[in-house]
């Protein structure tokens, strides 16, 4: 690596004078010794000693080791000797040797210039580099930690919003609880009536084995719904991080809708279904499309709850669309959204019902979203709400 | 007059629970009818026998205590046993209140329900029996003249003849001669008879 140029210290500066003077006195006694067997040395050996005075200690002490020699030139070596006079003879030559010594100097001093101010540039534009490297690793470096902090800051709201659609899920399940004891006590009653009817079918005097088979058989399929009731129930409420897998969405609206149906009954709303046939499947969480569509359904019951001048029927369609989207429709006929309601529907926290968390419609949104679909409500026709979403079919270009 | 087999209906929406009642009730030799919803069974042709109504309280459309109180108001008196799978106490109040026989809630036992249903056809053929009965003494009071009502009225309120013929401005031979109509028409053996004969008419609504 080479030597970093920074300016001579004072030290450096005194130096190179000692050196320039001891140098000139070298030169100086090299030249008296050796006078008589060489003539007039003075011309080498003070050349030489300007040279490297000039050489390792710049122009000041250069023109120090001029002057110097100079000075012992005309004392010691020009006529008349011993003096600082020089002879009109000897001039020329000893202007001759001060030229010399003076150019020799310039040169080598401007040679020495050149090379510092070309050491310094360099040393400047290393350091320039060094300093941005420097300041691009800590960007870098910045960066990095940042994208860690927001990988982290990422994953961490995406635990919150699963767990926010569970707890949403559950809330959902409390409120449905008279419909999931109506779900599971039905088919258990069919059960019932069905076991006991057997019974006594085979207690007749002539036991009626084609009745009491058509009974047992009944029997089995109400257990079997029961099972089913429950397993649905089950998958609504654990924990489970989204899946996707290819599914039928006509078979999630009936599974959905039997879950609802209880609480349907109870309000007395009758849940109808127009499924369009031979839908193709769609890409999706089938837990969490069936908890969009529960709370499509819930609200829908809750947004009839004060109509009594007409029948209160809430409507389930699946359409394909032309783009090859799959349409999902929940219509009912209730008191219909306000302007003001309909611009906040999907606010969290915003509800219009006494107990509601103000949860579901922004959940339902977020779901429909990650499945790369669309969720929007509008007034209908005939008074009530409709509320729509829309998932990419799983053939199509955007699954 | 023979009396016609009596018949179950079953109302609910479910159509397992319906196939299930069904079976049941028909292992015990009864005769069943059932309906999907509560408008299906007022729309259908039902026969003129001892009955007894099972039917679901919460039902979409109109819902079990609702077709009650139609039943009530068109005077359609079948005793009604009612299911439920979420029995709440203010709906078994009103249901007992308009009159219903039982209060089931799901999933029930099938002793009780037939016990119920038994009982129901009972009090339901003990009802038609009244009815009848009613509508026996109804007619014959029907065939009474409007002077005959009038006295008879006045019998019954329990006026002395003489009594009777100063308020209606006639003779008392004449009030006995009329008195005399009514309980032939009324075929009252006595006057207690007929005194109990006029409360219960003037006490049941006219079918």
């Amino acid at each position: 690596m080479p030597n970093r140029y920074s300016p001579p210290t004072k030290l450096q500066v005194l130096a190179s004078y000692g050196l320039a003077v001891v140098l000139v006195s070298v030169a100086l006694l090299v030249s008296l010794a050796l006078q008589h067997s060489l003539g007039n040395p003075f011309w080498f050996f003070f050349s030489a000693a300007v040279i490297l005075s000039t050489w390792f200690g710049r122009s000041g002490a250069g023109w120090l080791a001029v002057v110097y020699s100079t000075l012992a030139v005309m004392y010691y070596f020009t006529p008349p000797l011993h003096s600082f006079a020089v002879s009109v003879s000897e001039m020329p030559l000893f202007l001759a040797f001060v030229v010399c010594e003076v150019g020799v100097t310039q040169l080598i001093s401007w040679r020495k210039r050149t090379e510092d101010a070309l050491r310094r540039s360099r040393d400047e534009l290393e350091a320039r580099v060094a300093e941005r490297t420097t300041e691009l690793r800590n960007a870098n470096a910045a960066l990095v930690q940042q994208m860690a902090e927001q990988k982290r800051t990422e994953e961490a709201l995406q635990v919150t919003r699963t767990e926010l659609a569970r707890v949403a899920r559950i809330t959902t399940i409390g409120e449905l609880t008279a419909s999931i004891a109506h779900e599971v006590n039905q088919p258990l009653a069919a059960v019932v009536a069905n076991a006991d009817a057997c019974v006594a079918w085979l207690a007749r005097e002539h036991p009626d084995l084609v009745e009491a088979r058509a009974a047992a058989e009944r029997a089995t399929q109400g257990a079997t719904r029961a099972s089913e009731v429950i397993a649905r129930i089950r998958s609504l409420i654990t924990k489970a991080t989204p899946e996707k897998s290819q599914l039928q969405i006509n078979q999630v609206i009936e599974q959905t809708a039997a879950l609802a149906a209880g609480q349907a009954s109870r309000n007395e709303v009758a849940i109808e279904l127009e499924l369009a046939p031979e839908l193709p499947p769609v890409l999706g969480d089938s837990i969490q499309l069936q908890q969009v569509i529960v709370n499509l359904l819930m609200n829908g019951i809750e947004a009839m709850s004060s109509v009594t001048d007409r029948p209160k029927t809430l409507v389930v369609r699946s359409e394909s669309q032309k783009d090859g989207q799959i349409r999902v429709s929940v219509q009912d006929a209730g008191i219909g959204l306000s302007p003001e309601v309909m611009g906040r529907l999907f606010e969290p926290f915003f509800t219009t019902r006494a107990k509601g968390m103000g949860m579901g419609l922004p959940i339902s949104r977020s779901i429909i979203e990650a499945h790369g679909g669309r969720l929007w409500a509008a007034s209908n026709g005939s008074g009530g709400a409709i509320f729509q979403f829309t998932l990419p079919s799983g053939d199509g270009p955007a699954a | 007059m023979k009396e016609q087999d009596p018949v179950v209906f079953v109302i609910d929406d479910d159509k397992m629970v319906r196939d299930g009642l069904q079976s049941l009730i028909r292992s015990v030799g009864l005769q069943v009818e059932t309906f999907a919803s509560a408008q299906d069974f007022l729309a259908a042709k039902r026969p003129d026998a001892p009955a007894c109504l099972i039917l679901d309280v919460r039902m979409p459309g109109l819902s079990g205590l609702d077709l009650q109180l139609k039943l009530n108001e068109a005077e359609i008196y079948i005793p009604i046993i009612f299911i439920t799978g979420h029995g709440d106490i203010p709906m078994s109040v009103r249901a007992m209140k308009e009159g219903a026989h039982e209060f089931l809630t799901k999933p029930w036992r099938s002793q009780d329900l037939l016990d119920a249903i038994q009982k129901a056809i009972a009090s339901g053929r003990e009802l038609r029996k009244e009815r009848q009965e009613l509508n026996e003494v109804r007619s014959r009071f029907d065939t009474l003249t409007p002077r005959e009502k009038e006295v008879l009225d006045l019998v019954v309120a329990g006026l002395l003849n003489k009594q009777i013929a100063d308020q209606l401005g006639t003779s008392e031979l004449t009030v006995k001669t009329h008195r005399a109509h009514v309980m032939e028409k009324t075929n009252a053996d006595s006057l207690a008879q007929l005194v109990r004969m006029a409360e219960k008419i003037k006490n049941s609504p006219r079918r």
